[in-house]
Parts: C-alpha cells; sequence; structure tokens
C-alpha cells in the first residue's frame, strides 16, 4: 500500500525540497504507513542517489546540503509518529559524533548524524573543532557503543589517530569502537589508525554502524 | 635529464621567473579550478605526466590537495614534490609557517589568487547558487557551508600579487562580514618554491619539505603526513 509515495518521496530529497519532503511524511502517517518504511524506503533512497552523484562528482555541496536538510526535515516530521510506535522501534546504539579539532567542516559530519539518527542511532553531536578530551569524556559519559570522527583536511586528519591512540590508552576500545570519514580519509589511513569502521559517504556511514553495533541483519 | 614543470597556475608567473630561461624543456600549467574535483585533478596531472615522450624530471608545482596528487604514477620519470598539503604552505613559504598559522585560527578561509581566479571562493559561489536556486536558498546553503569560519586570510607570495588582487578579495571579505569573519593579508615567501627550483636543478640539498618518486614509483597520501 502507499508504495506510489516511496519515488515522490526519494525525489523531494533529491530536489532537496524539504516542504515537499515534509507533506509526504505527512500523507504517509496519515495513510498509516510505517515511518521507518518512508525512511528507508522512501527518503533513503533519494539521500543514496544525491550520494552517489556527489561520489562521481555530477552533484555538489549544495545538492548534498539540501538533501540533508530536506531528510532532517522528513524525520523530523516522522519523529512523533516513531515515539506513538515507540516499542516498534529499537535503538541501535549510542553514536558519539564530531568533526576533530582543528577542523570546522560540519556538513558531512551533519549529515551523517541525520542518517544515523533516521536509522535508530541516538546521537550525540559534539560540533566542529573538538578537542580529543572532549570527545572521549562525551564517550565515557553516555557510555557510547560509537564513536564518529570526522575531518576534511590532511592537517587535520592526523587527529583522528590521537582520539585513538588515547582511547587505547585508557582501555576504551573493546566496548567503544571508532568510525572514520571525510574526504580525504582513505583505506589505507583507517588501517594505519586501526579504526573499526570507515565509510566514504553517509549511507555507508550508516551499514558500518550496523555492522559495528552488531546489528547488521536488522532492518 | 630534461625538467619538466606541472604546476597550478597559480604559481605561473613565478616558476617561469624562477627556472633559468632554456633550463626548462615544457612547461604545463594547469587551470586553477581543477582541486575542485580532486579525481580531475588526479586525471589531468597523470595524463600530462604520461603524455611526457622521454625519461624526465617531472616537477609537480603542487601539494597532496585533497589527495589530487594520491596515487600519481611516475611511469619511467623521476617526480619532484613540494611535501605540501596544498598551496597554502607553498605560499607561505613553509610548512611551518602554514602550521603556525593554522593553529593560530583553525576557522580560517583561505584566499589565494588561484580560489580568485577560478571562483572558489565565497562570494562567487554564493552568486552561483543565487542563479541556480534563487536567493533565499543561496543564503541558506552558503550560510551552513560557512558559517563556522572567523578569518578570511588572503595570501600570496608576493607584493604584486596582494596588491593586483586586494580589491577582488575586500569584495569577498564585505561579503564575509556576514559571519564576522575579519579580514587579513598574510605576505607569504617564494622560499618554498625557490628550493624546490634548486632541488630540480641539482644545486639544492633534499630535505623533508620535499618528496621524490623514482621512476614506477607512486605518490601517495601516506608520504604527504607528518604525524
Amino acid at each position: 500500500m502507499n508504495t506510489e509515495l516511496f519515488p515522490k518521496m526519494a525525489q523531494s530529497i533529491i530536489d532537496g525540497d524539504a516542504d515537499a519532503a515534509v507533506a509526504l511524511a505527512n500523507q504517509a502517517v496519515a495513510a498509516g504507513m510505517d515511518p521507518l518504511e518512508a525512511i528507508t524506503q522512501g527518503f533513503v533512497v533519494g539521500v543514496n542517489t544525491v550520494g552517489e552523484a556527489f561520489a562521481r562528482g555530477d552533484a555538489f555541496l549544495p545538492e548534498l546540503v539540501m538533501a540533508g536538510e530536506a531528510m532532517k526535515a522528513a524525520v523530523t516530521a516522522l519523529e512523533p509518529e516513531m515515539a506513538r510506535r515507540g516499542t516498534q522501534r529499537q535503538m541501535l546504539g549510542k553514536v558519539v559524533l564530531a568533526t576533530v579539532e582543528g577542523d570546522i567542516h560540519e556538513i558531512g559530519k551533519s549529515l551523517v548524524g541525520t542518517m544515523l539518527s533516521a536509522s535508530g542511532f541516538e546521537v550525540y553531536d559534539l560540533g566542529v573543532d573538538v578537542p580529543a578530551a572532549k570527545i572521549i569524556a562525551k564517550a565515557k559519559e553516555v557510555d557510547a557503543n560509537i564513536v564518529g570522527l570526522s575531518a576534511l583536511l590532511t592537517t587535520t586528519m592526523v587527529k583522528q589517530k590521537e582520539v585513538i591512540t588515547e582511547m587505547d590508552k585508557l582501555g576504551m576500545r573493546k566496548k567503544t569502537k571508532v568510525m572514520v570519514g571525510g574526504a580525504p580519509v582513505t583505506r589505507d589511513w583507517v588501517q594505519k589508525i586501526e579504526a573499526d569502521g570507515y565509510s566514504e559517504d553517509a549511507i555507508g556511514a550508516v551499514a558500518i554502524a550496523r555492522q559495528l553495533v552488531g546489528a547488521a541483519k536488522m532492518i | 635529464m630534461p625538467i619538466i614543470v606541472i604546476a597550478c597556475s597559480v604559481f605561473q608567473s613565478l616558476l617561469q621567473q624562477a627556472f633559468p630561461p632554456a633550463v626548462v624543456k615544457g612547461f604545463h600549467f594547469l587551470d586553477y579550478g581543477l582541486h575542485r574535483v580532486s579525481s580531475n585533478l588526479t586525471r589531468t596531472i597523470q595524463e600530462t605526466i604520461d603524455a611526457i615522450p622521454e625519461p624526465s624530471l617531472v616537477v609537480l608545482g603542487y601539494g597532496l590537495c585533497g589527495n589530487g596528487l594520491n596515487g600519481i604514477q611516475a611511469g619511467k620519470h623521476n617526480l619532484l614534490i613540494p611535501r605540501a598539503d596544498d598551496c597554502i604552505a607553498i605560499l607561505l613559504g613553509s610548512y611551518e609557517k602554514y602550521q603556525e598559522e593554522f593553529h593560530s585560527e583553525p576557522g580560517t578561509y583561505y584566499l589565494t589568487k588561484g580560489w580568485l581566479e577560478s571562483g572558489s571562493n565565497p562570494l562567487s559561489e554564493f552568486l552561483e547558487y543565487q542563479k541556480k536556486y534563487g536567493t533565499r536558498k543561496a543564503e541558506f546553503l552558503i550560510d551552513s557551508l560557512y558559517h563556522n569560519y572567523h578569518r578570511l586570510a588572503f595570501v600570496a607570495h608576493d607584493r604584486a600579487d596582494l596588491d593586483q588582487y586586494r580589491p577582488q578579495a575586500q569584495e569577498v571579505a564585505r561579503f564575509c562580514a556576514r559571519w564576522g569573519m575579519r579580514y587579513e593579508e598574510i605576505l607569504g615567501s617564494t622560499a618554498y618554491l625557490a628550493r624546490l627550483v634548486d632541488l630540480a636543478l641539482a644545486s639544492g640539498h633534499s630535505d623533508d619539505g620535499f618528496l621524490r618518486i623514482p621512476p614506477g614509483g607512486t605518490l601517495r597520501q601516506e608520504l604527504f603526513l607528518r604525524y
């Protein structure tokens, strides 16, 4: 039922049209659709499309920003219904998210935060230019399953290593996994700093986060 | 071995003057805007290298440039390149100077003549978005992208460039005032490029400010990183 809404939802994200996304979210709720279904089969498909186009160089930052905003608006509109159905939605884990110290880029990090929230993670977004000590303190405080570290410069990428080294010293790595991301991050770098997970885009980040909390097979 | 220079246009005048005439077999100055999509930069540089017929010393006037130089293969040539993250360190004169500036204000948007020429700056991006998406969306977009910045630093390696591009830089600065960004001019130095030229002419000693890649080798991100 209502499957004809899915492509429209995806399109609203691709168009970066937050108003349309919210209208479709409300329509879905009114029609009795499961909000999670609306997210995974509708809106997320749009984010995926934009993300792929961005990776190919066919879409640019503005499209990504607008898609992220539209996605956020759609999720916000669906939240009351999700809360109402509360018990059906399992919280997958807690993620502390930050852009590392010295780096003020936030678009990608925030998009990952939106996607993780939409997928059932509890996200603590500490913002940008966050010192290692603050990230670690928050991870301890909320007993995080995952710490997500974004860096958009090769000059600041090294701070990802700093956080991981510090967590190692404190013996936190067993309980709290580390995923890293950002345009300059390569697979070689991820191996070198022994991060637990890495993704090139926000959709991939959700998949990795699921794997890290052992929820890969859940919806 | 013949010397071939492949560099970003931002270094054109300096490199053309710094190399003694007739020493360089070919100059290739590539478009300022290539850094916008790093895969385009990689492809263009690789194609330019691969098109050089005889084994040469290829001097690259680039940094790692958002991984644009990651994966560049030397083929039958030797490569020589500054071990810099991007053009800012090169324009400032050294890696150390860049670190100093970087830590003094992380929220700095560095403006160069290359970025002014190629339209990679907040003002021209805003105008581009305005045309494409209308004023309201364009303002939202540009604010999303730049609201975390505190300083606009116009960097050039010589006073002539600062003077020539000041009106354009100040126009960008007036726009960036919407985020409370302060405007500064930083007179860099030709020192880094001068050392690059010395090394290419085999009259200088190699140090950790540069990378040399022998034939068959590959430029990798890891070689540029310091940690």
